[in-house]
């Protein structure tokens, strides 16, 4: 079984996030693999030691993604290829899933993994946007996978009833939550080997495309501006006798909150 | 003129509050609307659609369509709205609306918008209003495309009162099944859970409660607000508490009149699901918890101590 799986390389929301003049403020900012697909990632090479399936993954970006890849190629990933190209620092899930279905195309893969939804934007639209332009079945927010046979996996995904067990048809596409399972951390034999390995960089053109082809020109949509959200601030604290202070609480929220 | 097609949101048979609420504010900006409503058995709910709002609906019945497949819910969501003519499409957040709104866009070569919490027109033009990077940003969008697919943050928009519709109902022939993609089973939550979404007061238990026998002091003050039950991820991966009642950035995103946050220090990834809280209390022991830095009341102390107190003074109050 051959599986691609996709990286992006995200702020890490941990951080203080500053707007100003309607842009995030960039001074101070940390660029890390999105959480989702490390369980991408992890879930690619769980794949890889108990079915023995060749893992490969692909990022795109417009600038050096050399870290992420180098962590996934820790974990345990076994190929790499890198999509940069500075066209696309505005690209949005609609360009990269015409670009991931170029890069798709041009392999032979019976499984793309991606994670739900990508930590900065938080859309989760990318995957399911890819399956739709690939024709390929998908299943999203998937937390199990399990190989029925060459042709057949078998997923479970939390739907809004319960937990829905779908069989798919191979090759799919499946959009993992951080449910699935708990990414591995590194290990130092594993970060030592990774620098050895060679990762496959392409611009749009090497990929046999272009910017207009992928529709980066002209997005569906764009971002106007950022704007800083109405901060939430901390109210009235209490400390001290635990028994008077829950009363008066209860007292507030009834009289001056009104919610009771 | 804005042609709004709202995804009926409908779960165990009964229409969910986010319909009413979508229709409403497309009403609200002038726009003409309708309901597309998927599954099997619900004609029953026809005077429900037409009462929340829609001039026209759209239904697809068929016993094929009783377990959610996205394949065959995106067909239908497509042909309601080529059929209408529709500009915007909005589904309330939900998983099914996360999933199919993609496939819908893709499919007619719309724009896409998550997680909404404004649309503005603009003669023609499009602007939604959206959170990102974990609730910590909103940001402002202008789709190019002439369509846009959205998915609607629980809670954003309000229903009007005393809103209605006219009944003008069009069946939608039954969409294809998807045979590469065959729902075998849904496992079901309990039902009889209040929904997250819909409660009015949210009791949420974290780490602080330890264990089941701390769960369920917590849930007994549920009971007596009857409130949602939620929960931090933390006891979610503990065990203690099921999946789908995570309220969080990668869970349930809520905004009741009234969050409670019991036991929860207040990582960023769960205040991004409850920050849209009209009021929020908090009780941890931990006076440095973050959670007190989003909380309009908080109460420091140990919550084994607290809620049992919590529930004799808001007994005392309600009565």
């Amino acid at each position: 079984m051959k599986i691609l799986t996709t990286l992006k390389k995200v702020v890490d929301v941990e951080l203080n996030i500053k707007v100003k003049n309607g842009a995030i403020v960039e001074e101070g900012l940390q660029y890390v693999m999105n959480a989702w697909d490390e369980n991408a990632v992890e879930a690619s090479v769980q794949l890889k030691e108990n079915k023995g399936a060749e893992t490969t993954l692909v990022s795109i970006s417009g600038g050096d993604n050399t870290d992420i890849i180098r962590k996934a190629y820790a974990m345990g990933i076994e190929n790499g290829i890198h999509i940069d190209d500075p066209a696309l620092t505005k690209a949005d899930s609609f360009v990269y899933a015409r670009i991931l279905q170029k890069v798709y195309e041009k392999g032979k893969y019976d499984l793309v993994i991606t994670g739900k939804q990508a930590q900065d934007t938080d859309n989760g639209q990318t995957g399911i946007i890819l399956a739709q332009y690939l024709g390929l079945p998908c299943v999203s927010n998937v937390i199990s996978i399990e190989v029925m046979d060459e042709q057949h996996i078998k997923v479970s995904r939390l739907g809004d009833s319960g937990t829905e067990i779908v069989e798919l048809e191979l090759p799919a596409v499946v959009t993992v939550s951080d449910s699935i399972n708990q990414p591995r951390l590194p290990v130092l034999r594993g970060i030592m080997m990774a620098k050895k390995k060679t990762i496959k960089v392409m611009d749009l053109a090497a990929l046999g495309t272009s910017n207009d082809e992928v529709g980066g020109a002209t997005p569906k949509s764009e971002i106007v501006e950022f704007i800083a959200p109405e901060a939430r601030k901390g109210g009235q604290k209490f400390e001290g006798d635990v028994a008077e202070i829950t009363a008066r609480v209860v007292d507030l929220l009834a009289n001056e909150a009104k919610v009771f | 003129m804005a042609k709004v097609l709202v995804i009926a949101e409908i779960k165990q048979g009964v229409l969910k509050g986010s319909t009413a609420q979508l229709l409403s504010k497309a009403k609200a900006i002038g726009a003409e609307t309708a309901v597309v409503a998927i599954g099997s058995n619900i004609e029953l709910l026809i005077p429900n659609l037409v009462n929340a709002g829609s001039d026209t609906q759209y239904i697809a019945d068929d016993p094929g369509l009783e377990l959610f497949s996205a394949g065959p819910y995106s067909s239908c969501v497509v042909d309601a709205a080529k059929q209408f003519g529709a500009n915007m499409i909005w589904f309330g957040f939900s998983e099914s609306g996360k999933t199919v709104a993609p496939r819908v866009a893709a499919q007619l070569n719309a724009a896409c918008a998550t997680d909404i919490t404004d649309v503005i027109l603009k003669g023609d033009q499009i602007e939604v209003i959206r959170p990102a990077i974990a609730n910590k940003v909103m940001q402002r969008i202008k789709v190019n495309t002439k369509q846009l697919v959205a998915v609607v943050r629980a809670g954003a928009f309000d229903s009007t009162e005393g809103i209605s519709g006219t009944k003008n109902v069009v069946k939608l022939s039954s969409p294809a099944p998807d045979l590469k993609a065959v729902i075998r089973q849904i496992i079901s939550e309990a039902s009889g859970d209040i929904d997250l979404a819909d409660a009015n007061i949210v009791i949420s238990v974290g780490r602080g409660a330890k264990d089941q026998a701390g769960v369920d002091l917590v849930k007994e003050l549920a009971n007596d607000l009857e409130a949602g039950f939620g929960s931090s991820r933390a006891m979610v991966d503990g065990g203690f508490m099921p999946h789908y009642k995570q309220v969080g950035q990668t869970g349930k995103i809520v905004a009741p009149t009234l969050y409670i946050a019991i036991g929860i220090s207040g990582a960023i990834q769960h205040v991004a699901g409850m920050k849209g809280s009209k009021v929020i209390l908090a009780v941890n022991k931990d006076p440095e918890a973050p959670i007190f830095n989003v909380s309009d009341y908080g109460i420091v102390g140990d919550l084994f101590e607290v809620v049992p107190i919590l529930r004799e003074e808001i007994k005392k109050i309600r009565r």
